[in-house]
């Protein structure tokens, strides 16, 4: 590595950078102006609406057989407000609304109007009884239109002040529009000035009936945090620090990343690059740092934003904000963030290595983006501890390792675990993104070629994963929004029929696939039968065994997985039908769709280990629930790899259906097999490997997988 | 034993998806000498761009060896590169540097000794007449000036061996006719110069010798003269096509 050559290269990628001028004005140019401007706007509208709702004069109309009992309510309320303790928020917000009763015809009319904001109905007792009972949900659905504003849909409802409600009991109805800021703010107030005028109501009737103290003061509630103002600030900044670090890094570097190699690609520049005296490795490094000062540079410039506004106000601090930084802390955190931010450089690295033009490359990058940002959310989960196996999984070790240390807690052993995984996890990443540009097929441009030109079969392994991406769209996207196929038998039906199934021939129909090559419809060796008896049960053993390692790290709560078999197996439903269900339509629709047609399509871009690898993972994703994806994927990986050593579906169907008709076993006889002893996980795992070796010895291998010719640049 | 460059065996299969195994060069061999123009003629697809992406590096050979002043492609990728020129039209320039920073840039880039960086970009400013707009950016430049900035960019570092894959593409005459009197003049100045090309009359004008690659296979290699005494043709054109069509 000659450090004079990553220095030439890393300043000429700045001085490339600098020279464009769209993308300086875009990435920091324009965020340092608009920033301000949007804030400062915000806040001016926010404040000029909040002093318009305090400042209105709330005119309401009363009406009901118990109009006149809630106007004394109302002046009750009036009354109790102006009596009780200024110094209560609440109050103080009640005291600043101003009311008039206007005598109207008709309030109904008068509200349509906008003669009025809010009109009162009173109920008696009888007349409320025989209402139709009041949805529970009522009362969520109108906070939730309040909370949405005067954008939300409009929407005339009526609900009772307090749900629960005892027969006989008169209700005070408050009609309003809830599609108007003003109607919606006026009823809000209205509500907890009737509630304040219950609350005296009750302590009065309290007093009648002989309690000699306040009714409010029958005991106290103290409180006294052991915590310091900064570790309650550090805690709560501790949570979002990685994350937000990851935000600005990811977007940052990403104005330079999406172009150094992709945009080099697409105008042909890396190829001239690549034929000079630089070596790879030097090439990715000064890219890599490139990255990191952008990324670093526009991170900074960022957060010295943030304090700007901060200082002048524009971005008002919580009460009691005192935020601590020894050098302790900074130098740690420096130390953590450092690994980190090689990450991140790399991983965009990546992304721009792997597209093909600068287009591309932008399309990979949100996806990445939002990928990324999950595991330092682990910080915001209670509960979660670094002493766990959370210290080793990257960028999640981190953000509880930040948490952690913003509130003062320096657990060196642990905080050291985390930085070695995290540097080891970076070190990775530097590695795979200097191969990229060994990698031949990325590093030179391809245009259209035969496959292009020939169409069919030729091009149906480029297209394979966009149409798997648009069947787990087509299936997500009706499992949240069509109700009417959220039942058991029509959601499985809907599931294996139209996406596991249609979707398959259709690929078939549209690029003229030969219907027994893409579903490797192909006879198979009778011993790999037996092997395939052996692979069912020891395969749902070792599953349950990997679900159990699983949780050791990604914790599933038992009310999930309680609800799961709930959901998985309904009562009353005779045993024929959820075999059919469960594990007859599986076996066939699912390996249509996995081990037919997907691993067809893949099966000339990934060596055979990656490829029983990619297509299980695919087949777990496709179980939607996360907690079900690593078993699942684990099956998937099982049952590919017996199509890739018999050549053939039929096998995988059959082990796919004893699997699931094992598990169907299991579970209605109530045998846990997540409570076993880890010798049996132990002894199905020889099991399985015995059905593998078996399998192996009278393999008749699956056509045209990948060998080690590298691949077409 | 003045050979530059010398191939022996040399293969390149990739893996395509949709049609397996494809064998683009298939164990050639030649040799190139100091001085000379060692033509690679070939119809499109014929393996001439896969040889030349080989000899630069940017591919790994399947099989095979490939020398450039005896630095094997394989195991002293930037040896070979460092002593090596490579010009195609696939090979842009930086469109945001000016004509001075790219050639600046590529000198230092292949190790040309700092201290003559300076002296070396003029020269080639001078030589190449573009010291009018050796300050402009590349984008702002026609496409006879880019040709101009990216033959210089090619020889910045002053390396023994040159590349050229096929230089005249999307040329008009004149700045063809200006290639060609380039590549004469780094041949008088001792160069290995391997040219690839599809067009016959460039061949014929230029190459000291020929190789005819076809499929993936050297089908000939020699002088002009005595490629013409072997298939008994007077024009470069029948020559080809006695090979390939023989071949095919």
């Amino acid at each position: 590595m000659r450090w004079a050559t990553i220095r030439v290269l890393w300043a000429h990628e700045l001085r490339m950078l600098v020279r464009d001028r769209r993308t300086v004005v875009v990435a920091i140019v324009l965020p340092l102006v608009m920033m301000p401007l949007m804030l400062y706007a915000t806040r001016e509208m926010n404040e000029r609406r909040r002093k318009g709702l305090e400042e209105t004069l709330y005119r309401y109309a009363v009406t009901g057989t118990e109009a006149a009992g809630v106007r004394a309510l109302v002046a009750g309320g009036l009354e109790a407000v102006a009596a009780a303790d200024a110094a209560d928020p609440a109050i103080a917000t009640l005291r600043k609304f101003r009311c008039e009763e206007i005598r109207v015809d008709d309030p109904a009319a008068a509200l349509a109007a906008k003669e009025v904001q809010f009109y009162l109905e009173g109920l008696s007792g009888a007349e409320a009884d025989t209402l139709p009972p009041e949805k529970e949900a009522a009362k969520d659905e109108e906070d939730a239109a309040a909370e949405a504003g005067p954008e939300a849909a409009p929407k005339r409802e009526s609900v009772l002040v307090d749900p629960v409600r005892l027969p006989g009991v008169p209700i005070v109805r408050i009609v309003f529009q809830g599609d108007r800021d003003s109607s919606s703010a006026g009823r809000r107030s209205m509500r907890d000035l009737l509630a304040e005028a219950r609350r005296a109501g009750r302590d009065a009737m309290l007093r009648e009936r002989g309690l000699g103290a306040d009714p409010a003061a029958v005991f106290k509630v103290g409180e006294s945090s052991l915590a310091s103002a900064a570790q309650v600030t550090g805690s709560y900044i501790g949570r979002f620090l990685t994350l937000f670090l990851m935000m600005f890094m990811l977007t940052g570097g990403s104005v330079v990343a999406m172009d150094i190699i992709a945009g080099e690609k697409e105008r042909g520049s890396l190829e001239t690059l690549l034929t000079t005296a630089a070596g790879r490795g030097e090439i990715v490094t000064a890219k890599q740092l490139a990255i990191l000062t952008v990324g670093a540079v526009i991170t900074v410039i960022q957060v010295a934003n943030i304090l700007v506004y901060v200082t002048f106000k524009v971005i008002p601090l919580p009460e009691n904000f005192v935020l601590e930084a020894p050098p302790k802390t900074v130098v740690t955190l420096l130390l953590l963030f450092l690994p980190v931010a090689a990450f991140v450089a790399c991983v965009l690295l990546m992304i721009s290595a792997y597209a093909k033009t600068y287009k591309e490359a932008q399309l990979y990058f949100f996806p990445v983006y939002l990928v990324s940002l999950v595991p330092p959310l682990v910080a915001v989960l209670p509960g979660v501890s670094l002493r766990s196996i959370i210290a080793l999984v990257p960028l999640a070790n981190v953000s509880v390792a930040v948490r952690e240390i913003m509130v003062g807690r320096f657990d060196w052993p642990m905080i050291g675990v985390v930085f070695v995984a995290m540097v080891a996890a970076s070190a990775w990443t530097v590695r795979q993104s200097a191969r990229m540009l060994s990698n031949e097929r990325l590093i030179t441009s391809g245009g259209a070629d035969a496959a292009d030109l020939a169409g069919g079969p030729a091009l149906f392994p480029r297209h394979v994963l966009a149409w798997y991406g648009i069947m787990g769209a087509v299936l997500f996207a009706v499992a949240l929004n069509v109700p009417q196929l959220a039942t058991f038998r029509r959601q499985l039906l809907f599931n294996e029929l139209a996406i596991f199934t249609l979707f398959p021939l259709l690929m078939i129909g549209r690029y003229r696939l030969n219907i027994r090559e893409a579903l490797a419809l192909r006879p198979v060796h009778p011993l790999a039968w037996l092997a395939i008896l052996l692979i069912i049960p020891s395969a749902g053993l070792v599953g349950t065994g990997v679900f159990r390692l699983a949780n050791l790290v990604i914790p599933v709560p038992r009310e999930m997985l309680e609800q799961f078999s709930r959901e998985l197996l309904p009562k009353g439903m005779p045993i024929w039908e959820l075999g059919l269900f469960l594990s007859v339509l599986p076996a066939i629709c699912e390996e249509i769709a996995f081990r037919g047609t997907l691993l067809h399509g893949l099966r000339g871009r990934f060596r055979p280990a990656v490829l029983a690898i990619v297509v299980g993972l695919i087949f777990g994703l496709f179980h939607v629930a996360l907690f079900r994806i690593i078993p699942t994927a684990f099956l998937g990986v099982v049952l590919t790899t017996v199509a890739l050593l018999t050549g053939s579906i039929y096998p995988c169907m059959l082990a796919h259906a004893g699997n699931n008709a094992f598990a169907l076993w299991l579970g209605m006889s109530g045998r846990n097999t997540g409570a076993m002893a880890w010798w049996v996980y132990a002894v199905a795992a020889l099991v399985l490997a015995g059905g593998f070796y078996l399998l192996y010895r009278v393999r008749t291998p699956y056509p045209g997988l990948r060998r080690n010719a590298s691949r077409q640049p | 034993m003045n050979d530059t460059v010398v191939v022996r065996g040399l293969t390149k299969t990739f893996y395509d998806e949709g049609r397996g195994e494809v064998h683009a060069v298939q164990g050639i061999d030649f040799e190139c000498r100091a001085g000379e123009v060692f033509g690679l003629l070939g119809a499109n697809g014929a393996g001439k761009t896969t040889t030349l992406r080989m000899l630069s590096t940017v591919l790994a050979p399947t099989a095979g060896t490939a020398t450039i002043l005896g630095r094997d492609v394989a195991t002293d990728a930037i040896g070979v590169r460092s002593r090596m020129g490579f010009y195609s039209a696939s090979t842009a320039l930086y469109p945001r540097l000016t004509a001075r920073e790219t050639i600046e840039f590529f000198a230092r880039i292949n190790q040309y000794p700092a201290d003559k960086v300076r002296e070396r970009v003029e020269f080639l400013i001078e030589r190449f007449g573009i010291a009018k707009y050796a300050d402009a950016r590349v984008d702002k430049l026609s496409s006879g000036m880019k040709q101009k900035v990216s033959i210089a960019r090619t020889v910045a570092h002053d390396p023994p061996v040159l590349i050229f894959d096929e230089p005249s593409v999307g040329l008009d005459v004149l700045n063809a006719l200006e290639m060609h009197e380039v590549v004469r003049e780094f041949r008088q100045q001792g160069k290995t110069i391997i040219f690839s090309t599809h067009i016959m009359s460039e061949a014929e004008k230029l190459c000291d010798r020929i190789a005819i690659i076809h499929g993936g296979r050297i089908l000939a290699c020699d002088t002009l003269d005595r490629l013409r005494e072997a298939t008994a043709t007077r024009y470069l054109e029948d020559i080809f096509v006695h090979y390939v069509r023989g071949r095919g």
